[in-house]
């Protein structure tokens, strides 16, 4: 099973001719970690600083800079600010059999159409999967309508 | 990407802190230690979110500090080089612009803005397009591709490039205004 994952990891990113910088053991670390998407961050960042500010008088002086930085940026380009909606995207897009990492690119940057989806991610096409542009047609119509009912 | 990931760590502990918080204490020292860090294999550490495991502590001879190899998750933030992201843009100038995705820079060398996009400077620089309907200028918003990394121990910087099908900007504060 992790060597199918290591396979995973270089096709991923090897999908577009390009070599990866660091070496394939580290990116199948990251392959099986779980992957957020940024409004799955913004809950969990949300949720920490509310702690912060509970447990500390002055919550100024805990903050690190990467965790104000991160915060600003999950909220800007949160697409589903719902904690429904956002599980919903997780659940509908866990349907069509894709990797944790094109899961939250396709995500966070919800394409419109298929030709921008194979853009964004270009592995979902490649390697043969039994992906076709209907499916990832419906897939993409199930997003807009989370969209559309949060 | 943001990701979840189980990360380890050797913790020293001074003798002062032993006694019933022991485990508080080194939950808090943990926190103060990682969170902001940046390594160049996991790369940003955003937030700890909790503790999985805390081993048996190793007296250090000569210093009486304990040793805890400690098993944590945390929020991390980690640039792919092909990974597609939204970001901010912070500054422009003639050689291109920089923009802000999270914690981490990207720089877009003005060669890889698309060539029909020209430099204007004032003292709002920006790139627009000659028909003027396309404007990059600070705090506009665009989606980039990650196409170089340059990973040190300590920090993560990444070259971007917006000269491809479906990059570009997604949101432009002057046209909202």
């Amino acid at each position: 099973m992790s060597g199918e994952e290591e396979e995973n990891a270089a096709e991923l990113k090897i999908g577009e001719g390009e070599r990866c910088l660091i070496s394939t053991f580290s990116f199948a670390k990251f392959l099986k970690a779980k992957c957020l998407m940024n409004c799955e961050v913004a809950r969990i960042l949300d949720h920490k600083y509310d702690q912060l500010q509970q447990t500390s008088d002055d919550p100024t002086n805990q903050i690190s800079q990467v965790f104000e930085k991160s915060m600003q940026y999950v909220k800007r380009f949160s697409r589903y600010k719902n904690p429904d909606a956002v599980r919903q995207v997780r659940e509908v897009l866990s349907r069509y059999k894709l990797a944790e990492f094109e899961l939250c690119v396709l995500g966070n940057l919800c394409p419109e159409t298929v030709e921008e989806a194979i853009a964004i991610v270009p592995s979902i096409k490649s390697k043969g999967r039994m992906l076709e542009d209907e499916a990832i047609e419906k897939m993409l119509h199930d997003l807009s309508l989370i969209k559309k009912f949060e | 990407m943001f990701f979840h990931i189980t990360l380890e760590r050797n913790m020293q502990l001074h003798p002062r802190h032993f006694g019933p918080h022991l485990r508080d204490k080194l939950v808090a020292k943990l926190m103060k230690d990682v969170e902001g860090t940046c390594s160049g294999r996991h790369g940003f550490v955003v937030a700890i979110t909790g503790v999985e495991d805390i081993g048996k502590g190793l007296i250090r001879e000569g210093t009486g500090f304990v040793t805890f190899p400690v098993k944590y998750q945390a929020v991390v933030f980690r640039p792919f080089k092909g990974e597609i992201l939204e970001a901010v843009v912070t500054m422009v100038n003639k050689m291109g612009f920089f923009a802000e995705a999270g914690p981490v820079q990207i720089f877009v060398s003005n060669h890889l803005i698309p060539d029909d996009m020209e430099f204007q400077s004032g003292d709002m620089p920006n790139y627009t397009t000659s028909d003027g309907s396309v404007k990059i200028q600070k705090d506009s918003e665009v989606r980039l591709k990650i196409i170089g990394t340059r990973v040190d121990a300590t920090e993560i910087f990444c070259i971007g490039t917006i000269k491809d099908d479906f990059l570009g900007v997604i949101n432009d504060p002057g046209a909202a205004a």
